[in-house]
C-alpha cells in the first residue's frame, strides 16, 4: 500500500465517520436553532434507534452477517427498516418533547438542558436494564461487496452510509427551505414572538423539528449499527461527544454548519488514527474546536445572535 | 346450629392450641443448639458491562463452592455469607475502579467479611488492593492477573500495611503475555508483531509483557498503538496496520474494545495472525463478534486448561444443573478460590482462635489446598505457584452451539515457558 493509497483509505474511513456524525450533529442542530436548547439526549435516541434498527432486521430474519440479500430484497428490506427506524425515534422525540420539555418551556434557565440530560439517562438505563450490557451481533444483509482504487479499498457500506447520508441531509434541505412547515420553522428560529404574531403555530413547528431530529438520529443508528456490525447501550456517548463538537464547530443552529463540522471532525478522527495514533485524536480534534471558538465563536458558519433586548 | 357465640370460642380456642402446638412443636422439631455464627466472604466482580456474562460465570463457581461448605457443614459452628457486589459501571461500561474502590471498603468496613474473593480485573483490583490491605482483608482473584499488584517492587502502594493480601488463583501477565510471544515466535514463526492496548490497567501491562518478551525473541514490533475503549471506530488505526502489513497483531485488554478490534480486523487485516490475552477469552467473542470474524484469534488464560474435561465432569455437571450453563475455566479458579478460603476459614475455627481477618489472611496464606486445578499453595507474594498458561483458538464448530465456550475455543497448548 502506498502513502497514496494510504491517504486515500484514510480519507474514505473520515468521510464515513464525518457522515454519520454529520446526520446526528444535524438533528441536535436543529432543535438548537428553533429553541436554543441543546438536547442531551438527541444521542442516546440515536442509540435506541440502533437497536430499533437492529430488532426490525432480525424480524425479517438477518441475523449476524451470514444471511445475504442482494437487489429488489435488500432494498426493500433496508427501506423497511429505515422508515421503521425513523419513525420510531421519531415518535420517541416527539414523547420527549410533550411529556418532558413542553411544561418548561417558558421557564428560563437550565431548567430545559438539565432535563434533557436526565431524559438521556433514562433511556439509556432503560436499554441497560432490559437489553443488557454485551454488546449486540447488529445484523447486515448487505453483501460483502468492494471496489479496490489501487491499494485502498471502498465497500458496499461505506457507499451506503453516504448515500443515505446525502439523501438525508438534501431532504432535510429542501423540507427547511423550500416547504411551508420548514419556512415556519426558519421564522420560529429567527424569532419565536414575531413567528406566533404571523400565525405560525409555534407547538407544531417544534414538534416537527423534534420529530426529525429523532428520525435523524435514529437513521444514524441504524447506518452506525451496519458499518460497524455492533451496538451497545453505550454508543451514544462517544458518537454524541464527536458529533456535539461537530455541530458547535460548524456553528449551532446552523444546518449546513453541522454537515460540515462532522466531516471536518470525522476526517480528523481519521488522519490522527493514522499519524500522531489515536491516544491523540481526542486533544487534537478538541484543540482545533477550541482554537476555531477563539477566532469564531459563533463557530465556522454560525453568526453571533444579535442581543434580544 | 351452632351459635354465633359458640362459634367464636371454638374458633379462638382452636387459633389458640394451634398456636401452642406450633410453638412447641418448633421447639422440639429443631435440634436444640447454639445458633450457627455468619461470617462473610464478599465477592466483587464487574456484573456490569462488557464482561457481564463473564463475571457471572466466575460468581457462580464461587457461589457454588461456598453453598456446598453451608450445605455439608464443612466448618461447624459457622454459616458463611456471602456479600456480591457489582464493581462495573454503566458509565464505563465495564469496570470501575472507582466502584472497585467503594466495593473495598464496604467490605473492610463490615465486621462480618472475614474475606473475599474477586476482583475480575486489575485494573479494579489497583484500586481496591490498598484499601483491603489496610482493611487487612484478603481476597483471592481468580482472574487478575497484572504483576504489579503483587510485586514486592510496589508494596508500599498496593500493601501498605505490609502483608500480602491480593492472592491469586491464576498466574501473572509477567507470564501471560511472554509465553505467547514464545508461541509466536517458535510455533508460529512470526517475524514482526504490532501490538495495541486497551488504555487499562491490564491492557497496558499484557501488552507490555507481550511486547518486551517479543522483542528478546527476535520479532520486530513494527508499532503500538492504544484503543479507547468507548470509542466505536478503530478504522483509522487497522488500516496504519493493514499499510505495515505485520505477520501478527496482539491486544492486550478487555473486551469493551476487543469486540469491535475483533469485528473490524476482519474487514481489513483478514489474513493477519491475531491474538489477545484472556481479555479475549469469553463468550461475547462468540455472540457479539460471530462468525467469521472471531475465526482464528488466538486467546490465552492464565491457568490451566480444564473446563470440558473429565477431571471437572462433577463439578461441570453441578454447575450446570445449578445455573444453567457450563462453567469456563475462571469459574473453576473462583471455585477453587472458595475453596480455599473455605479450608482457611476451616482450619482457623478448628484451633481454637476466633475467626478473624487477620488469623484467615495467615491461613490462606499457609494454603495446601486440593482444588480441581491440582494443590493450590501461594508464594510469599501471593502469586500462585503453578505458573501454567494455557493457549486456545476460536475454531468453528459447526456442530455445537456458536456460544459454546468448550467447543469453539480450541485448546491448543500450554504456552512455552521462558
Amino acid at each position: 500500500m502506498t502513502n497514496f493509497d494510504l491517504l486515500l483509505q484514510q480519507t474514505i474511513n473520515g468521510l464515513s465517520l464525518g457522515a454519520m456524525y454529520a446526520l446526528l450533529a444535524l438533528g441536535f442542530t436543529l432543535v438548537y436553532g428553533i429553541l436554543e436548547l441543546i438536547n442531551f439526549s438527541h444521542f442516546n435516541v440515536f442509540m435506541v434507534g440502533s437497536f430499533i434498527a437492529m430488532y426490525t432486521l432480525q424480524m425479517f430474519g438477518v441475523s449476524g452477517q451470514n444471511i445475504i440479500l442482494t437487489g429488489l430484497p435488500l432494498i426493500g428490506v433496508l427501506l423497511v427498516a429505515f422508515a421503521v427506524t425513523m419513525l420510531g425515534s421519531g415518535m420517541i422525540g416527539v414523547v420527549i418533547e410533550r411529556v418532558s420539555l413542553r411544561p418548561l418551556r417558558n421557564i428560563k434557565g437550565p431548567a430545559a438542558m438539565i432535563t434533557t440530560i436526565g431524559v438521556s439517562y433514562i433511556l439509556f438505563n432503560i436499554v441497560l436494564l432490559t437489553i443488557g450490557a454485551d454488546s449486540k451481533n447488529f445484523p447486515n444483509p448487505l453483501p460483502p461487496a468492494q471496489i479496490d482504487i489501487g491499494g485502498a479499498v471502498l465497500r458496499l457500506r461505506e457507499v451506503l452510509i453516504w448515500a443515505v447520508s446525502f439523501v438525508l441531509m438534501v431532504g432535510l434541505y429542501y423540507f427547511v427551505q423550500k416547504t411551508k412547515l420548514g419556512k415556519a420553522m426558519r421564522a420560529t428560529a429567527q424569532d419565536p414572538e414575531a413567528a406566533r404574531m404571523m400565525g405560525v403555530e409555534v407547538d407544531r413547528v417544534i414538534v416537527t423539528a423534534f420529530f426529525l431530529g429523532s428520525a435523524l438520529a435514529g437513521a444514524g443508528g441504524m447506518i452506525f449499527g451496519l458499518y460497524y456490525n455492533f451496538t451497545s447501550f453505550i454508543i451514544g456517548f462517544t458518537a454524541g461527544l464527536r458529533a456535539f463538537t461537530a455541530a458547535v464547530l460548524g456553528g449551532i443552529g446552523n444546518v449546513p454548519g453541522a454537515m460540515v463540522g462532522g466531516v471536518i471532525i470525522g476526517l480528523i478522527e481519521a488522519m490522527t488514527g493514522q499519524y500522531p495514533g489515536t491516544a491523540w485524536s481526542d486533544v487534537i480534534i478538541f484543540g482545533i474546536l477550541v482554537l476555531v471558538l477563539v477566532f469564531r465563536p459563533a463557530g465556522l458558519f454560525g453568526r453571533l445572535a444579535p442581543n434580544k433586548s | 346450629m351452632i351459635t354465633r357465640r359458640a362459634a367464636a370460642q371454638v374458633l379462638a380456642s382452636a387459633s389458640l392450641s394451634a398456636a401452642v402446638l406450633a410453638a412447641v412443636g418448633s421447639a422440639t422439631l429443631s435440634p436444640a443448639r447454639a445458633e450457627d455464627k455468619t461470617i462473610k466472604v464478599g465477592i466483587s466482580l464487574s456484573l456490569t458491562g462488557a464482561d457481564a456474562h463473564s463475571a457471572n460465570l466466575i460468581a457462580n463457581g464461587a457461589i457454588l463452592a461456598i453453598e456446598q461448605a453451608n450445605a455439608a457443614g464443612v466448618i461447624p459452628g459457622y454459616k458463611v455469607e456471602i456479600m456480591k457486589l457489582d464493581d462495573g459501571t454503566a458509565t464505563a461500561g465495564q469496570y470501575d475502579p472507582a466502584q472497585a474502590a467503594t466495593n473495598a471498603r464496604k467490605m473492610v468496613s463490615d465486621k462480618d467479611v472475614v474475606a473475599a474473593i474477586g476482583p475480575q480485573m486489575s485494573g479494579a483490583g489497583k484500586a481496591m488492593a490498598p484499601i483491603l490491605s489496610q482493611g487487612d482483608l484478603a481476597t483471592i482473584t481468580p482472574s487478575s492477573t497484572n504483576p504489579d499488584i503483587t510485586n514486592p517492587k510496589f508494596a508500599d502502594q498496593y500493601r501498605p500495611a505490609g502483608k500480602p493480601i491480593y492472592f491469586r488463583t491464576v498466574t501473572t501477565d509477567a507470564f501471560q503475555g511472554p509465553n505467547m510471544a514464545n508461541y509466536m515466535a517458535e510455533v508460529l514463526k512470526v517475524k514482526s508483531v504490532y501490538v495495541l492496548d486497551d488504555s487499562g490497567a491490564y491492557g497496558v501491562g499484557l501488552a507490555d509483557a507481550f511486547q518486551a518478551q517479543a522483542e528478546k525473541k527476535g520479532i520486530k514490533v513494527m508499532g503500538r498503538d492504544r484503543l479507547d475503549p468507548k470509542a466505536a471506530d478503530y478504522t483509522a488505526v487497522l488500516t496504519k496496520i493493514k499499510q505495515l502489513n505485520p505477520d501478527a497483531l496482539y491486544y492486550g485488554g478487555v473486551l469493551q474494545a476487543g469486540v469491535k478490534l475483533a469485528k473490524q480486523a476482519y474487514d481489513i487485516v483478514p489474513n493477519m495472525i491475531k491474538a489477545g490475552g484472556d481479555g479475549m477469552y469469553g463468550p461475547e467473542l462468540l455472540s457479539a463478534v460471530g462468525y467469521p470474524a472471531n475465526e482464528g484469534w488466538y486467546a490465552t488464560i492464565a491457568s490451566p486448561h480444564l473446563s470440558g474435561s473429565d477431571k471437572v465432569g462433577e463439578f461441570s455437571r453441578l454447575y450446570q444443573s445449578r445455573f444453567g450453563e457450563q462453567p469456563d475455566d475462571y469459574a473453576i479458579t473462583a471455585y477453587d478460590a472458595g475453596l480455599v478460603i473455605v479450608d482457611a476459614i476451616k482450619k482457623v475455627a478448628a484451633s481454637g482462635k476466633p475467626v478473624t481477618r487477620d488469623a484467615v489472611r495467615d491461613a490462606i496464606q499457609t494454603s495446601k489446598v486440593p482444588t480441581l486445578q491440582g494443590t493450590v499453595s501461594f508464594d510469599a507474594n501471593g502469586d500462585l505457584a503453578d505458573r501454567t498458561v494455557s493457549i486456545f483458538q476460536i475454531k468453528q464448530d459447526k456442530a455445537a452451539k456458536a456460544d459454546d465456550m468448550d467447543k469453539q475455543y480450541r485448546y491448543i497448548a500450554v504456552a512455552p515457558q521462558s
